[in-house]
């Protein structure tokens, strides 16, 4: 069965790797350097700057706080990065009023400070349990 | 300071355990396999041709598969950040440089690892630019785009199969479980795993919730990510202005002339004689590849009609031709089945009034389940092929 899988697999691979290798000399360079900066920029910038931040940040908070805004960062960080092509609006076009026509920056603003209210409610809710339930709320 | 390589032993947080990785794993191998399914499907419609005809039916289809494609590709990033998360210790894992067997097979897997991490970050970041039509980039998206895609499936199919024994262990065990944990990763971290796994499938709902209302009606006011809101002249969003598609608008204006040709018969129709032939309404999706979608309602002139005015029999594809001078789109064919589909337009007006220029003015084609790509604007020409 696995070995059936790991055949499928490497044979997937092969024919995409085959797709690719046919179009090599119009456009191997710039897509290998996609292909590589995205390890690239998730392995070596990414997760080592999120890593830093939670060292750096987590320690600093209230102990009722840091399992909401480890959360809320979790859930406002990522949707940011999905959003980063829309905030930007670096594909609109100047004659075309009908595509990218949000006001994103608002979104992501209403977006935010919806995170950063339900992360306060949490951290309000945990700290009015706390004396009853110390032991529990406190050990996430 | 003494700054050093980190070593997988000084990644310590109990939330990176296989027990963590293989129950996001499970979803993020879904959203993965709809990706290439739905994307096998768009590959397929607009394929140049199709050894199986492409179904009319259901006119909505591309429509749901495109934006199911979209939609899993948006769910699945933060799925795939935290699943890289919970392994990004095994990157600093040193090689067993003494044992050649061993060496070579841990290479091997590293090696694969090194495809299916590439492939996954290229597929989800070119693909979430494509949807909002940004291409800092020289290749052609579509062509790798979907390379990559057999790269990711293969590569992940490869690493299920290597795992499969501690993915079987641990989803069957409870989330809690140690037996596949490295030595060190013992400390309590700010969140249960438990809590972990629930603020992901919140990231990613989120995340579904402020995209997906380009191609979901309903979610419209709340996706403020959205690519378009959806308005547009005639209800409808515009891909591609008559500007951008490089349209002479005196050549759209009285002077023109649509031909139609089978053989050595042709008939030449101005709009005016379009608009004397029996009309027939359609509400038809625009189902644009790049992933949001509007639905149309359209009246004009049966494609079937028309063919038979100039007597074609059934059954004949028939290449489209539009007065576009820029981008590849400017002609199409559409397959029998299509062209015989008594739902496929040549549309005149949208929600009751003429076209507008944008919208392809003086006519365009409209087929039921068809990539709004393929619904050629500004149609100058049909030929029965």
């Amino acid at each position: 069965m696995r070995v059936a899988l790991g055949i499928v697999g490497l044979a997937a691979m092969a024919y995409g790797g085959l797709l690719l290798f046919r179009r090599l000399s119009v456009d191997l360079l710039d897509s290998a350097v996609w292909l590589g900066g995205g390890v690239v920029a998730h392995d070596f910038v990414l997760a080592p700057v999120v890593i830093v931040l939670a060292v750096l940040v987590i320690p600093r908070l209230p102990d009722v706080a840091r399992a909401p805004v480890t959360v809320g960062a979790i859930v406002l960080g990522s949707v940011t990065l999905i959003a980063v092509p829309v905030l930007g609006r670096f594909g609109a076009s100047p004659g075309n009023p009908t595509l990218l026509d949000r006001d994103y920056v608002t979104g992501w603003l209403v977006l935010a400070a919806l995170t950063v209210a339900a992360v306060a409610v949490a951290i309000v809710v945990r700290r009015s349990r706390r004396p009853v339930a110390k032991h529990h709320a406190d050990t996430p | 300071m003494n700054l050093r390589l980190p070593a997988e032993g000084d990644f310590t947080s109990r939330l990176r355990s296989p027990a963590v990785a293989a129950r996001i794993g499970i979803w993020l191998g879904i959203c993965f396999a709809i990706c290439f399914l739905t994307g096998l499907v768009s590959h397929y419609a607009q394929a140049p041709s199709q050894p199986v005809p492409f179904p009319t039916s259901p006119s909505w289809g591309y429509r749901v598969t495109q934006g199911l494609h979209v939609t899993a590709g948006v769910a699945a990033v933060p799925l795939l950040l935290v699943k890289l998360w919970t392994v990004y210790p095994r990157l600093f894992t040193r090689p067993p440089l003494g044992d050649v067997r061993r060496l070579a097979l841990v290479a091997a897997e590293r090696a694969s690892i090194a495809v299916l991490v590439a492939a996954a970050i290229f597929q989800l970041f070119t693909g979430l630019m494509n949807s909002t039509q940004w291409y800092p980039w020289s290749f052609s998206f579509r062509s790798t785009h979907y390379g990559v895609a057999w790269l990711a499936i293969g590569a992940l199919v490869v690493h299920i199969a290597v795992k499969l024994p501690v993915i079987r262990d641990a989803l069957g065990g409870d989330v809690d479980e140690t037996t596949h944990d490295r030595p060190e990763a013992t400390e309590e971290s700010v969140l249960s795993r438990r809590g972990l796994l629930r603020t992901t499938w919140l990231a990613s709902a989120v995340a579904v919730l402020t995209t997906a209302g380009a191609t979901v009606p309903l979610l419209r006011r709340v996706s403020v990510f959205g690519v378009t809101t959806g308005d547009g002249p005639g209800g409808v969003p515009i891909n591609r202005t008559a500007a951008e598609a490089g349209i002479a608008v005196e050549r759209t204006q009285e002077t023109f002339l649509l031909t139609v040709v089978h053989g050595g018969t042709e008939m030449t129709f101005s709009r005016e004689d379009l608009e004397a032939l029996p009309q027939h309404t359609e509400v038809l999706p625009i189902a644009c590849v790049e992933g949001w979608s509007a639905s149309g309602t359209w009246t004009g002139v049966r494609l079937r009609d028309l063919l038979d005015l100039v007597e074609a029999p059934p059954g004949r594809d028939v290449g489209i031709s539009s007065l576009q001078t820029q981008y590849a789109f400017g002609t199409s064919t559409l397959w029998d089945n299509f062209a015989d589909d008594p739902r496929t337009l040549l549309a005149l007006d949208l929600d009751g009034e003429p076209l507008a220029l944008d919208h392809g003015y003086p006519c365009r084609i409209i087929a039921p389940n068809r990539p709004g790509v393929r619904q050629t604007k500004w149609v100058e020409r049909i030929e029965v092929l």
